[in-house]
């Protein structure tokens, strides 16, 4: 795509996240590495980007061609509901941080992670890329929502005023291996699968949030992290591109609902962008995807982040 | 107001400005009260894009009320070139100084938007609902959501902090003490220096566009009064639009006449639309209400040529 900086270094921010995590083990473990690639998978722990001191330390220690910035401060729908304030602050040093250095650095390329979260809560559906503006967001987390929002506007504007094809994914809900599954969080999946275990362990019934009728698109993250080496390689848009599975609607049966919040009722996003480009990507089938995320987090319970 | 916390110590950041000015004037004209301090911080006291050097100007003044009207600004064709600029520098002061604020115990911040981060793509009489309804106009989108992006903090400090600040929306402002650059493109304060200048040469009056762009347009001194009452009286987070109504909007033409009429320019007005359109606006001499107002500000104008930003 860009032979003039001969091989790429790529940049991993958020490496030891769900997302990161499934990258690391498709580049590392499944070939999809190139000759004379170099990955780096940074963490929390090597460089805290909500300052702008450690993010230059972080590009001056690596200097990346590219980079894959997937940190971010991240949180169910109960503590983004409390701390709209932070939420919206952290993320938005994050991404500034994070966008500015790598400006500043000559990054060739910059795909951030967007989600569908961010989407206007009033409007029709499905949700496509160009609708991302038109409207707040849910109430819920509109602190994170806008902060997100904002990349695609800083990446415009990289785009207008430097000619930069900074650029995003909006991936719809994921769930992995590596995931965080503090129930308390409320992300969907990885709250499930870490009360059922419980459940299961101790003999009790499985209690479910809400009603059950609330509907999600669902991304396994190795097939995410196929694709984000996609759109980091041949996608070359400004405009960000939504990644998600095939529209499912499942028919799961709770056994006893508490009355707490659905969040969003619905969100679907159109995959229609994604399917002109790659007609024949494969996702991995749902029930397959779950099975794997819960006999690692079975194999892992001590170590998992919950 | 807020009795609890004693007399206010009102912070003005963008002391300089257009409004700074123009609230300066209002309070030392009666509008401030007994025991009431008021700050007119300029850039050249502190440097807001700078944390560090905002926490430097909370410490010293240490404001129990701010009036933030400090932001980068310039006309449609700055704006156009430099999107990224316009976006971060703002978001940095905007968060500073709200940032400050909140860690400084401050009662209550005013901000000041603009009509034009609303969307694009709208229904009229825009409302102050109506705000994130849609992408801004693409010529100034950076600016426009750094601004709007103010009533989202706001916001979310209240609903983590409890903390009513605010924003006011003001139209098109003008009046003493603006930047009367041309290229910046703002309406008002272009035309009076173009005007100024054509007299002063003995030149056609050149403006661009047809004049039939509508506006409705708010002097300087009336949105310094408002801002006052917004300050000691207005209790919500969401921002409140400050404007004349929409009875009394105004084309572009209409403002070139009263700006003509106050210099008593009598040349030609021509309209650049193309190369291959001239358009001769007629003189008239429409009795506007807002022509007081315009014929101060081209007084003033006049007066501080010299030294007048442009």
């Amino acid at each position: 795509m860009n032979g003039s900086v001969g091989p790429m270094r790529v940049l991993v921010t958020g490496g030891s996240g769900l997302v990161g995590r499934a990258i690391e083990r498709v580049v590392k473990k499944e070939g999809e590495e190139r000759e004379g690639e170099e990955w780096i998978f940074l963490s929390s722990k090597e460089a805290n980007l909500m300052s702008a001191e450690e993010t230059r330390a972080a590009f001056e220690k690596h200097h990346p061609t590219h980079v894959i910035h997937l940190a971010a401060m991240v949180g169910g729908l109960f503590r983004n509901m409390r701390q709209n304030l932070d939420f919206w602050r952290y993320n938005v040093f994050i991404n500034d941080n994070v966008l500015q250095a790598a400006h500043e650095f000559g990054v060739v390329k910059v795909v951030s992670c967007l989600s569908t979260c961010i989407f206007p809560d009033k409007t029709t559906y499905p949700i496509d890329e160009t609708m991302i503006h038109n409207g707040p967001p849910h109430e819920s987390n509109f602190g994170y929502a806008f902060a997100k929002r904002m990349i695609d506007v800083q990446n415009r504007a990289y785009f207008q005023q430097y000619g930069l094809r900074y650029t995003a994914v909006i991936p719809t809900n994921v769930f992995g291996p590596h995931d965080n599954f503090n129930i308390d969080d409320g992300h969907v999946l990885p709250g499930l699968i870490h009360k059922t275990y419980l459940a299961k362990k101790e003999g009790k019934p499985l209690q479910v949030w809400g009603s059950g009728r609330a509907l999600r698109q669902f991304i396994y993250s190795l097939d995410l992290a196929r694709l984000f080496l996609w759109v980091l390689r041949e996608y070359d848009e400004v405009e960000p591109i939504i990644l998600s599975g095939t529209r499912d609607v499942f028919d799961i049966v709770f056994l006893v609902g508490n009355g707490k919040a659905d969040g969003q009722f619905k969100k679907t996003a159109s995959n229609a962008k994604l399917r002109k480009y790659l007609p024949d990507f494969k996702f991995t089938p749902f029930r397959a995807a779950v099975k794997e995320t819960c006999d690692w987090f079975v194999a892992n319970y001590d170590a998992a982040r919950k | 107001m807020d009795g609890s916390v004693g007399p206010m110590r009102v912070l003005v950041t963008g002391g300089s400005g257009l409004v700074g000015r123009a609230i300066e004037r209002v309070v030392k004209e009666g509008g401030g009260r007994e025991g009431e301090k008021w700050i007119f911080l300029s850039s050249k006291e502190a440097n807001l894009v700078s944390a560090q050097e905002t926490r430097a100007a909370f410490e010293k003044h240490r404001p129990t009320h701010v009036i933030h009207l400090a932001a980068m600004v310039g006309g449609l064709y700055r704006n156009m070139r430099q999107n990224l600029d316009f976006w971060r520098n703002n978001v940095h002061i905007n968060d500073n100084v709200l940032n400050m604020s909140h860690e400084f115990g401050v009662v209550k911040v005013v901000s000041c938007l603009s009509t034009c981060v609303f969307p694009d793509k709208t229904t009229y009489p825009i409302d102050e609902t109506m705000m994130h309804n849609g992408a801004p106009h693409d010529s100034n989108y950076g600016y426009a959501y750094a601004k709007r992006m103010i009533d989202v903090h706001n916001r979310a400090l209240f609903q983590q902090y409890g903390r009513k600040y605010t924003a006011v929306i003001p139209t098109n402002m003008f009046g003493a003490h603006d930047n009367y650059n041309i290229e910046d493109g703002h309406v008002m304060p272009g035309l009076i220096h173009k005007t100024y200048l054509a007299k002063k040469e003995g030149k056609p009056l050149q403006v661009w566009g047809s004049g039939r762009a509508l506006r409705q347009f708010i002097y300087s001194l009336d949105l310094a009064r408002l801002f006052l009452w917004v300050l000691r009286e207005y209790d919500e987070v969401e921002p409140i639009i400050l404007s004349v109504g929409e009875e009394d909007e105004l084309t572009v033409k209409d403002a070139v006449d009263a700006v003509v009429e106050a210099f008593g320019f009598e040349g030609e007005v021509i309209s650049i639309r193309d190369a291959a359109f001239k358009q001769c606006f007629f003189n008239s001499s429409t009795n506007f209400s807002f022509f007081p107002a315009v014929k101060e500000t081209c007084d003033w104008f006049a007066a501080n040529y010299d030294t007048a930003r442009k």
